[in-house]
């Protein structure tokens, strides 16, 4: 039981890494980013060309695979999800546009990085095992610890700084943070680099472990837009809960229900559409987002 | 300004790509050979091994003057389709081939495209070699379906035989992906092991196939400690996830698998802890490859970058089209014909060193001679290659 | 006032007949005359597909995102192929059973879920797809991972003795049969849709969009409302999954997975959510486009999804969006 619930809060810290990124750009701008697992496996290649190909160091790949997307994030923002949701009559419609990215990210992820697989070596080597009732390796825990605190220190980014207070301000409504005199487009344009930063970040941590490749991104995005709903849509704090539910709820359905079969993963997402159904606004979500 | 450099780069690529295929400039004859896979998404590994190991024999064969098929020499081209895994593409796929009068197709790479194929096959007289397995599309009343590898219900039996006899292995599990193609491999597998007299003591752990962390599906399995665990139809990309899990986790016993897999991709994501990994390949070991199999590897490495080792098994159907069109030239658009020379077409193997043929097998599995001969070479991955373990046939 | 809508009437009688006409002559007409033999298959999927993605469209006419139609497709598609090898039931019979049974498991599973609303509702219905895909790998009537294959061609219809549909497998060029049938499928329910849309339900439906609690409050059920649309739009889901098994004569759990319920959403979409036709244009676009693009090879993907991109910035409510806007610009 122990090693499940170590399984639990080390595939949760993933998987809430993942999901902050796409809540913060679906607080901000009411945008269901499709391409978010893409830009998570861009994150991921960038950070095994520099370090797994190039040896450049571990942290500095990191701080490339950071910059990259942050960059490519802005440029969307900018160009593409700004001028369509100014002229379109239903918001819903850059979902349209949010697919149609994830496309061409991935046109470009198979014509750049090719079709297979991708690994790095190790980062740290080396097993924790504890009389076998709690086995991990070292470098999951290192990439646990380094995901959390990356968490912590997003939130007291959000929490502390002025542009943290602008994002926050905007989330909250839109039209009265305009009105208070925040310059809403510019900032709309940081959020989503930041959310980009985030999924750049947590690809690249993750790829040290998981590895890499161009078919990762359209299952994740789902996911995390899974964890986004557990928690609540649009709530920083409901998507690190989401996240850790879901990593718990794999963990323990896994472990549970592995006897039966093939119904393991049917019996965990029954699971989740009969939560949603009772509760609908997820965990800590406003009602009807 | 933004849209206007958006539509320049379009137009580049567009015109980029129009280039190289006017550029073929054929004097002889060109014979079309068609392929229906999987290039993009997830899984377009193992699509894009078959088309480009199609391509680099082609442009070898072009470079080199043409295949004689005949009193003919044609240049062959390779059309490819990209069915993104859906089956309702892959018989859109099939269609185009039919339309540009397309008899001999490869692929496609997974059971339900394969399945959903073959009305459009049937009707148009296209003879195709999936990489699919389900003994349906082979046995008759089917009848244009050849296929293209060693499927997993005959590799299986031959490696647990081997492991059972030389290693000593009493106890199996089976971990596969929830989707058709892997838990049909895992049933015929355990089924195969339960036939040896072998305990199967896990085989209903699945996991779901976007899965990138195996610690949580592996640790059930692990616990009831087998001499051997088999990852039926795993993925190359899972492959190394699954073995580096099982290994952390302090498993000790053996681990094989039945589909092909890639020594690059082993050596980076689970390098030293691969060791030992059982997988099946083609032809591409030092001890079996011939100087063509050698040549073969370093054309394709110049012309796409880096080999795919999954290719060792996917250069064969290209080759058994083209053998089978020059033993039998009426067949070039007959597939009648076709069939008729599989029962007892029989060429050297130029790929495999000694005496070993190419010929049309499967009379035992599926009644009718309907399986390309590849040899059944299981591989053990050691310090980052694959070694020969033992070479097999399938009748 | 007679006159009026006699006016209105016109242009609309028309353009129907010239669609038509393009479907059933003109087509036919041009592919025999320029041999492209192959494109009457992409066609009878864009007819399908469009049938299914007429759904979601609906769906959307009451305010929900619906990302779940791959699993009422998927349904249908079981259906029928269940009743056609195991019960031996003719495939005309089978086809409006599989649209009857997906409707009756959107009722079932609407109940609780239709109080979703937005991105809630289309999250729901997008686990639903994977829900219905796993469950066909699990249930011994579906044969598990295997699927069903080998399904017969669609047998003969006839009435009182007289033969309205030839048995497929007797006829000489069955893509031409389906492609009919598809498209008699499509005008069908395109046509009901049209219906649906200019009738008391389609102001309902309209008015619940707009507010859920103001149209309850003037008396509107609209509990009932939801459920009702939600059933007929996942009826023609089970419609178009259900001829697509006919074709493929084979259906696997992956036939119709999560990745078609969200090309179904997209169709919706880039026809534009305001026109009744959008998810036919939208759907004759994304699928031929990417079928028409095959020559282009390894940049195809980067192309097509260029294009998408570049068609969703001009036009950011969809295309036929286009039209409206020249009107207006004339009236200026």
């Amino acid at each position: 039981m122990e090693q499940v619930i170590v399984n639990g809060v080390y595939l949760g810290s993933q998987y809430a890494m993942i999901a902050l990124g796409l809540t913060l750009i679906f607080a901000l701008m009411n945008v269901l980013n499709f391409a978010h697992g893409q830009m998570y496996v861009i994150g991921g290649f960038v950070t095994y060309t520099f370090y797994g190909q190039f040896g450049l160091p571990f942290v500095l790949a990191l701080l490339m695979s950071c910059v990259t997307l942050a960059v490519l994030g802005a440029l969307i923002e900018k160009f593409l999800f700004g001028p369509v949701i100014r002229r379109s009559a239903r918001e819903e419609s850059t979902m349209l546009l949010a697919a149609g990215i994830a496309f061409l990210l991935d046109a470009v992820i198979l014509l750049v990085f090719g079709e297979k697989q991708r690994g790095v070596p190790k980062i740290v080597d080396g097993v924790f095992n504890w009389d076998f009732r709690i086995i991990i390796p070292y470098d999951r825990i290192l990439i646990c610890f380094l995901a959390i605190l990356s968490i912590v220190a997003f939130i007291s980014y959000m929490q502390f700084t002025r542009t943290g207070r602008a994002l926050r301000a905007i989330a909250q409504d839109r039209v009265a943070a305009e009105l208070m005199g925040v310059n809403v487009n510019r900032y709309s344009m940081i959020g989503f680099a930041l959310g980009a930063m985030l999924a750049g970040l947590v690809g690249g941590l993750l790829v040290t472990i998981t590895g890499v490749n161009l078919g990762m991104g359209g299952p994740t995005s789902i996911k995390a837009f899974m964890m986004v709903m557990i928690g609540g849509a649009g709530v920083i704090s409901g998507a690190i809960l989401g996240g850790f539910i879901l990593g718990m709820l794999e963990a323990v359905g896994l472990a549970v229900l592995s006897q039966y079969g093939d119904i393991t993963y049917l019996a965990i997402f029954v699971a989740l559409m009969i939560f949603l159904a009772i509760r609908p606004q997820g965990l800590m979500g406003k009602p009807w987002g | 300004m933004q849209r206007r450099n958006m539509l320049t780069a379009v137009t580049a690529a567009l015109a980029l790509s129009v280039i190289p295929g006017s550029a073929a400039l054929a004097q002889n004859p060109v014979l079309k050979i068609g392929f229906v896979g999987v290039t993009s998404g997830p899984a377009a590994a193992w699509g894009t091994s078959n088309q480009r190991s199609m391509e680099t024999r082609a442009a070898w064969i072009n470079e080199t003057g043409g295949y004689k098929i005949g009193d003919v020499t044609y240049d062959i081209e390779i059309v490819s389709f990209d069915d993104q895994k859906d089956p309702k593409r892959a018989i859109a796929g099939m269609e185009k081939m039919a339309q540009e009068g397309i008899h001999y197709v490869v692929g496609p790479n997974v059971d339900d495209g394969a399945a959903a194929v073959r009305p459009v096959a049937e009707a148009n007289g296209i003879i195709y070699f999936p990489y699919a397995f389900p003994k349906p599309l082979y046995t008759a009343p089917a009848s244009n379906a050849v296929l293209g590898m060693v499927a997993n219900y005959q590799s299986g039996p031959a490696i647990y035989k081997y492991l059972k006899e030389d290693r000593g292995v009493r106890t199996v599990a089976f971990i596969a992906a929830n989707e058709s193609d892997p838990l049909s491999q895992r049933d015929s597998g355990r089924e195969a092991a339960e036939a040896l007299g072998l305990e199967v003591v896990s085989a209903n752990v699945t996991y779901q196939v976007d899965t990138t962390d195996f610690t949580p599906v592996l640790t059930p399995v692990i616990r009831t400690n087998p001499d051997l665990l088999v990852l039926s139809g795993v993925t190359p990309a899972s492959a190394p996830q699954l073995i580096r899990s099982a290994r952390e986790l302090g498993f000790q016993g053996l681990i094989s698998t039945e589909t092909a897999q890639d020594a690059q991709v082993l050596r980076e994501s689970a390098g030293d802890l691969a060791n030992g990994f059982i997988s099946v390949g083609g032809a591409s070991t030092p001890e079996i490859a011939s100087d063509m199999m050698k040549e073969f590897v370093a054309r394709y490495t110049d012309m796409f970058g880096e080999y795919n080792d999954e290719s060792n098994t996917k250069v064969y159907a290209l080759e058994y089209i083209l053998a089978t069109l020059a033993a039998n030239p009426a067949a070039i658009d007959d597939v009648e014909a076709f069939k008729q020379t599989m029962d007892t077409f029989e060429a050297p193997n130029p790929y495999m060193k000694g005496d070993a043929m190419m010929r049309y097998v499967g009379v035992s599995s599926f009644g009718q001679r309907r399986q390309i001969a590849v040899p059944l070479v299981v591989n053990v991955f050691q310090d980052g290659e694959f070694e020969t373990l033992f070479v097999a046939e399938v009748d | 006032m007679l006159s009026r809508a006699d006016t209105h009437r016109l242009p609309l009688v028309l353009g129907f007949a010239v669609f038509l006409i393009a479907v059933f002559l003109l087509v036919p007409f041009l592919i025999s005359v320029t041999g492209r033999w192959n494109f009457y298959f992409t066609l009878t999927s864009v007819a399908l597909l469009s049938v299914a993605s007429a759904g979601v469209w609906l769906t959307f006419y009451i305010g929900r995102i619906n990302i779940g139609q791959g699993a009422f497709a998927l349904i249908g598609a079981y259906v029928s192929a269940i009743l056609v090898t195991k019960a031996g039931v003719s495939f005309w019979v089978s086809l409006p059973a599989a649209g009857l049974f997906a409707g009756m498991v959107a009722i079932v599973i609407g109940l609780p879920i239709l109080r979703l609303r937005g991105v809630y509702f289309a999250m729901i219905t997008l686990v639903l797809t994977e829900v219905v895909r796993l469950t066909a790998l699990a249930l011994p009537i579906t044969n598990g991972a295997k699927g069903i294959v080998s399904i017969p061609l669609p047998g003969e219809l006839s009435l009182f003795g007289i033969t309205i549909i030839p048995d497929f497998a007797t006829i000489e060029n069955p893509k031409l049969a389906f492609y009919y049938t598809a498209c008699v499928l499509m005008v069908v329910c395109f046509a009901s849709m049209y219906r649906i849309v200019n009738s008391r339900l389609g102001q309902l439906c309209r008015s619940m969009q707009q507010n859920e609690e103001l149209a309850s409050s003037v008396g509107v059920n609209i509990a009932y409302l939801r459920v009702i649309v939600f059933a007929i739009s996942s009826f023609f889901g089970g419609l178009g999954g259900a001829m697509f098994g006919a074709i493929a004569q084979s259906v696997y759990p992956s036939s119709f997975v999560v990745k078609d319920s969200i090309d179904f959403m997209l169709n919706c979409f880039l026809g534009g959510l305001g026109y009744v036709f959008g998810p036919m244009l939208g759907t004759l676009v994304l699928y031929f486009g990417w079928d028409l693009l095959f020559e282009l090879g390894r940049y195809q993907l980067l192309v097509y999804s260029g294009t998408l991109i570049l068609l969703i910035l001009v036009l950011p409510n969809g295309l036929l969006s286009i039209r409206f806007d020249r009107i207006r610009g004339l009236w200026k």
